[in-house]
């Protein structure tokens, strides 16, 4: 399971991690982002030594979803330390994410 | 869990039909979306010249030969609309509203006919501009969203923002009584244009121009883009090989949604091909 991060526990895990962070900004009304679930799922198992995946839900998080002016979802952002590297908005099939994320290791 | 059909094909025009009856003799596991005009466009067109073997037929003729051949071949059609189809990996989901169909392949073949993007629709996806609005209104808590509505089921979506939404535009995109909450404003003016920075600021409409912060466009029909997440495009239409192969693994085109010309046994030909790459598919999997 992909780990729950909040407003709170943002910065500490996002800017205090060495390696480069994926972070799925999701809520549960949402259709696409249950679809997108388990394919973040498996890329976390199949990058994850390489890369931290992390799930962040807007609903209870207001803080960082304005923060990083997150407008549609899902969104995926990835970070490098705590800056945004990549955007991506609404569904993307595995293999575009894998390819993408890979560009930033 | 449901039934995981061996390819699902999308669309009753000619290339859906051609790529049906040959999986269909291939002996697949099957699922046709459709209706039983089969095609809009086959069904208006006065004389037909150019399909082979068919000198001098009228296009209700040549849909008649059709629906004779599907229905000789115990091939039915099921008469929903797909919103979305999302690649999961080895298989797809065809998502109808609540309802999910599952299959290992898919056969694209919508044809050509849906509404266009406005200037700056695409550019400001994600940054302003969405397509589901239930989806996203808790992101525009308080602030001013515009719907852009191209059918009834929209004023469901546009009175669930305004509960959430600081102020709410409904834009008409069709004639008719809106059944709208109170505080939803209408305005009856044909857009034009999305502006902005780095997000979306306004909506120029014919005229008016809203300061907005988010925009909703809920149309009836979907670019393949929107249909399919991830899927490439170039020059409007779906981009395919010569095996009618896109850039997603399993998923394949054809007929008019893959380029000009834009002619029925093009279509058909392009059908039939798909469902052969599909059918090889299937058995390398």
């Amino acid at each position: 399971m992909i780990k729950e991060v909040n407003d709170k526990s943002f910065d500490t895990e996002i800017a205090g991690s060495d390696s480069i962070v994926v972070v799925d900004f999701w809520a549960p009304w949402c259709g696409p982002c249950k679809m997108l679930t388990p394919v973040m799922e498996e890329l976390s198992k199949e990058m994850g030594d390489k890369v931290k995946f992390v799930k962040v839900n807007v609903d209870d998080n207001p803080l960082i979803s304005s923060k990083y002016r997150i407008a549609s979802i899902p969104t995926v952002v990835v970070f490098s330390k705590d800056t945004v590297k990549e955007t991506m908005v609404g569904f993307r099939p595995k293999a575009d994410l894998k390819k993408i994320i890979e560009r930033h290791l | 869990m449901s039934e995981r059909y061996d390819i699902a094909i999308i669309g009753t025009g000619p290339a859906g039909l051609e790529a049906t009856i040959n999986a269909k003799i291939r002996n697949k596991n099957i699922i046709l979306f459709g209706n039983k005009d089969l095609s809009a466009k086959l069904i208006k067109a006065p004389k037909i010249n150019n399909f082979l073997g068919f000198h001098d037929i009228t296009g209700k003729e040549l849909k008649d030969r059709f629906s004779h051949h599907i229905d000789a071949m115990g091939i039915g059609i099921v008469n929903e609309k797909i919103n979305n189809i999302y690649a999961m990996g080895d298989y797809f989901a065809l998502m109808v509203n609540e309802k999910m169909y599952e299959a290992k392949t898919i056969i694209l073949a919508t044809g050509i006919e849906y509404a266009k993007a406005l200037k700056g629709e695409e550019e400001f996806l994600g940054k302003g501009v969405g397509y589901c609005a239930t989806c996203d209104a808790p992101l525009y808590k308080g602030k001013t969203v515009t719907i852009v509505g191209y059918n009834k089921e929209s004023e469901e979506e546009t009175n669930y923002v305004s509960e959430l939404s600081g102020k709410t535009y409904f834009i008409p995109m069709y004639k008719g009584e809106y059944k709208l909450n109170p505080n939803v404003e209408i305005i009856k003016s044909k857009p034009l244009e999305i502006v902005g920075n780095d997000r979306v600021t306004k909506l120029i409409l014919e005229k008016a121009e809203i300061i907005t912060d988010g925009i909703f466009m809920l149309r009836d029909s979907v670019s393949p883009g929107q249909l399919v997440p991830g899927l490439e495009i170039e020059e409007g239409h779906i981009k395919v090989d010569r095996n009618m192969k896109t850039n997603i693994e399993g998923c394949f085109a054809a007929g008019d949604c893959t380029g000009k010309p834009y002619q029925f046994i093009k279509s058909a030909g392009e059908g039939l091909v798909a469902a052969a790459s599909a059918v090889s598919y299937l058995d390398n999997m």
